[in-house]
């Protein structure tokens, strides 16, 4: 029986990636005997799948200091709705194989790209946008390192000019860190065969994080009959639009295209757009705020509760913020410093009580999470700016003649 | 008229229940049963007791002893499908029919044997070998048989019941239960209701649904229903159709079940007879009693037409291709991991896969298999598989025209002829067996058609002959109206069974039919 969640949810991503959503798709079976295929079938939809001919954006840097941007493309072949099979887990010690099958069955998206990336940086980026895009959308919480969003690499090399060449497949990617150093790892190794004079084999191959390299995988056959046939349990999959919706039917048992198209929230690119319209910040700056979960949202916090401006703000999120937590390895939501308490720290900053170096200090005291207000370690450590141009003036002669003494 | 004497206190389900299974034990040379749940049985009579002893029974089929096929799934009895790959499977829910009939307070007696997964014309393919048509011990039946000479065992003249749903035929022919659940693929429910001389429903495809009935061919199988009589199957069939959500492929609509009324007035109907259905092997018996029953419509005034479904001859291969096929994607989830058989090679997955694969299906489920993955490669695909699919539309359509041009049923024969000796019948091979018995019931199931076995007449030898009537699509009321009709004109005999006799006393003999409506 067909999830009702599943089909929405491809729906949703099919529009966000400007797909063509098929209003009827069918679903096939897709044969082949495996220990964690308890029905000895795949349902998934290889004839008519649920959507097609989409297009992912995402954006590079030029060269790693972030201050250049470069917005490309890559096609989206096709998304389809398939079953998951089970988990394999080998047990060297024992030379077995144990077999989870509380997966079987649940629904799965698979999105297939078009070969449009040319190296790991790039099948990186792309990634990471998809993923926040699912993220944004709800789809899934697309966190690879619990199998949520699962990435198989397909690699391949030519010269410019000639046809695409001979590719592999590289399957156990767990993070995007990885999807990189794994398609960079497979191009070199392709480059070095061919130019020994060897020829690539059309194979999956696996990704050994601890040696980042890959390797051939020994399971998988070389070309497989699945003996495809229409899944006969499975009526075709109607979608409907406001055009083509039928009069006098029961709304539960439908799904409207448009109804969800109008339902769509705002994509990255979108917000990322409107953080550079509405804060005045530089388009680099509003990557990185999208790109680390919870910090475009911190930062929109603390500019309504200072009267900082946004573009001097955005230095404080990316330079202060980002980089102690990233030194500690914490998450925006785990950080000790609140948006409160920053927005404090920048209003004294802002009013001039405190300079901007005196501001890094307390910053500094802040992170130890003591739960002292910026202004009761601006006290402590007496760090109030001298607004009293007297005093200013005794200190300085005081400077002069102790220089004069010497 | 049992659910009456049960209402009305002349019998208790107890004594109904205990009085089936009496009878099951004394007829266990037939062979029907694989599982007899006796302690559950009675469990549920006790308390379908206590209900109608409240005054509060649940339905008509409250108290009413029912046996299913052995490959619809019981929760907490052993599922077989006579197969010994799944021997000792506990299964872990019920059908959702089974659990229809259950609801209602229905007595389970048992699962009832069949061929192997389904497969087969003669119920006498299982692992738990073949069962018995209960005609060959009839009065009727002996009284015309030659008589063999002294060194022949008199055991080795026993007639097979037909199949797949045997077992149910039997059980509910020689009154050892009330109605009989069995399955319809190819007319596994209709072939042997018409050797075993009962009535045998096909409902319309996407009627009735088939959550937890072990798959053959998933767009083909249907429940069928097996009674004494037609009133009988019109009241299974309203407990048993409408929308099941777990079942993708059961219609949406709202089912109304229906009490049939007494047609009296046939003026207004119209006949259909295939004259493609003369098919080769028919019996003259057959065939005259077809002539006449044709008969017997016009001569109370309806019309009756000859017409054509010219691709009738093309079934047996389409249904060959897609059956096997459909088999073969069914039958991969049985590789001996999860449930079910597992052979003791351990040697790797693959070669226990083939052991078990090997060790827990006859060679009548193994050949499928073979077929039906040789037509699913790529090579093959387009040329046998999606073919096949094209004449299964030209055969649909077939019967889409004949009813569009005014026919409301078409009547033909159920079976080429009487059932066969057993001796006789193991000659050719279970292949050939549904090849040639088949052609008569499978295009319904192509279709997707309600179609309907009504038990006519004894042959020569003392055993039945049933009819079909084939119905538009989900007018099963129209078709079990017309086969009440038919049923009343030609008084089809009760068969005379010494155990019957002798563990009747009173209930059974009430009833010329034995019906429970």
């Amino acid at each position: 029986v067909l999830n009702r969640r599943c089909v929405e949810a491809a729906v949703m991503t099919g529009l966000a990636l400007n797909c063509h959503i098929n209003k009827k798709s069918l679903f096939d079976r897709k044969h082949f005997f495996y220990a964690d295929l308890p029905a000895g079938y795949q349902i998934t939809q290889q004839r008519v799948p649920i959507a097609v001919n989409g297009s992912l954006s995402y954006s590079l840097c030029i060269d790693n200091k972030m201050s250049q941007m470069v917005t490309k493309t890559v096609r989206i072949k096709q998304i389809q709705l398939e079953q998951d099979s089970g988990k394999s887990l080998r047990d060297d010690i024992r030379s077995q194989t144990l077999v989870d099958l509380n997966r079987a069955g649940v629904g799965l998206m698979e999105l297939v790209m078009e070969p449009d990336m040319c190296c790991g940086e790039e099948a990186a980026a792309a990634v990471r946008e998809l993923q926040l895009i699912l993220q944004t959308l709800g789809s899934s919480q697309a966190v690879m390192a619990e199998g949520q969003l699962r990435v198989d690499a397909n690699v391949s090399v030519h010269h410019p000019g000639e046809p695409y060449g001979v590719r592999t497949e590289v399957k156990n990617i767990n993070s995007i860190r990885f999807l990189a150093k794994a398609v960079d790892y497979e191009i070199q190794r392709q480059i070095e065969e061919l130019g020994n004079g060897r020829t690539i084999l059309n194979e999956t191959r696996a990704f050994d994080s601890k040696l980042g390299c890959t390797v051939p995988m020994r399971d998988k056959e070389g070309k497989q009959d699945y003996r495809f046939m229409p899944e006969p349990n499975l009526p075709p999959l109607i979608l409907y639009d406001a055009k083509s919706l039928p009069a006098n039917m029961n709304y539960q048992q439908l799904i409207n295209i448009d109804w969800i198209h109008e339902r769509l929230p705002d994509l990255p690119t979108v917000k990322r757009e409107k953080l550079v319209e509405q804060y005045g910040i530089l388009p680099e700056h509003s990557f990185t705020l999208l790109n680390e979960d919870g910090l475009a949202e911190f930062f929109e916090s603390v500019v309504k509760q200072t009267q900082m401006k946004p573009k001097k703000v955005i230095g404080w999120i990316l330079n202060d913020l980002l980089s102690y937590l990233k030194q500690h390895s914490l998450t925006v939501k785990e950080s000790p410093v609140s948006s409160f308490l920053l927005a404090d720290l920048l209003n004294l900053l802002e009013k001039k009580e405190i300079s901007s170096t005196a501001a890094k200090r307390v910053l500094a005291e802040l992170w130890k999470g003591e739960g002292k207000t910026p202004l009761e370690t601006v006290k402590e450590q007496k760090l109030e700016l001298l607004q009293d141009q007297k005093e200013l003036e005794q200190i300085c002669q005081a400077v002069i003649d102790g220089q004069e003494n010497e | 008229q049992v659910s009456a004497a049960l209402k009305e206190g002349r019998v208790t389900p107890t004594e109904l229940c205990q009085r089936c299974l009496a009878l099951i034990k004394s007829t266990k040379f037939l062979n029907a049963y694989i599982t007899v749940t006796e302690e559950t049985a009675l469990k549920l009579a006790e308390e379908s007791e206590e209900r109608y002893k409240r005054g509060q029974p649940l339905g008509i089929l409250d108290g009413i002893p029912i046996a299913v096929k052995d490959n619809f799934n019981t929760a907490g009895i052993e599922t077989t499908c006579a197969s010994k790959m799944l021997r000792g499977y506990i299964s872990p829910y019920n059908a959702t029919v089974v659990q229809k009939i259950l609801d209602q307070g229905a007595v389970l007696l048992g699962k009832t044997n069949l061929d192997e997964f389904a497969m087969g014309s003669g119920s006498t393919d299982g692992v738990f070998g073949p069962v018995r048509n209960p005609w060959s011990y009839s009065k009727q039946y002996k009284e015309k048989s030659v008589p063999k000479s002294h060194s022949e065992d008199k055991e080795s003249d026993w007639v097979i019941t037909g199949g797949s749903s045997g077992g149910s035929a039997a059980a509910v022919s020689s009154f050892t239960c009330f109605a009989a659940l069995g399955s319809d693929t190819g007319g596994s429910t209709r072939n042997p209701a018409a050797h075993c001389g009962v009535v045998g429903l096909k409902p319309t495809y996407g009627l009735i649904s088939r959550h937890g009935l072990i798959p053959l061919v998933n767009s083909m199988d249907v429940p069928g229903i097996l009674t004494r009589c037609v009133d009988d199957a019109a009241v299974l069939l309203g407990s048993l159709a409408g929308h099941d959500p777990k079942d993708s492929t059961t219609i949406q609509d709202d089912f109304k079940p229906f009490e049939l009324p007494n047609l009296t007035d046939v003026s207004k109907l119209s006949i259909g007879i295939p004259k493609e259905y003369n098919a080769p092997g028919l019996s003259s018996e057959v065939l005259a009693l077809w002539s006449k029953a044709a008969d017997l419509f016009k001569n109370a005034g309806a019309k009756v037409v000859e017409v054509s479904l010219p691709h009738t001859r093309y079934s047996i291969v389409c249904y060959h291709v897609l059956c096997t096929a459909e088999v073969a994607s069914n039958m991969a989830r049985f590789d001996g991991l999860e449930y079910g058989h597992r052979s003791d090679v351990k040697d790797s997955t693959e070669s226990m896969y083939a052991a078990t694969r090997r060790e827990g299906f006859n060679d009548v489920v193994r050949g499928r298999i073979l077929s039906g993955n040789y037509f699913l490669l790529k090579q093959n695909y387009e040329k046998y598989f999606v073919k096949a699919q094209k004449v299964r539309r030209l055969i649909a359509n077939d019967f889409m025209k004949v009813f569009r041009s005014g026919v409301d049923i078409l009547l033909t024969p159920t079976t080429l002829s009487d059932a066969a000796p057993y001796t006789e019948f193991i000659q050719e091979d279970n292949r050939t067996r549904s090849a040639q018995d088949d052609i008569l019931t499978q295009a319904a199931n192509m279709a997707g058609l309600p179609a309907i076995n009504v038990p006519t007449a004894l042959s020569e030898r003392g055993l039945p002959v049933g009819l079909q009537f084939i119905g538009r699509s989900f007018q099963e009321k129209q078709l079990l109206t017309v086969a009440k009709w038919f049923e009343k004109q030609v008084q089809f005999p009760v068969i005379q069974l010494e155990e019957v006799k002798r563990h009747d006393n009173g209930v059974f003999q009430h009833q010329k039919s034995a019906s429970f409506s």
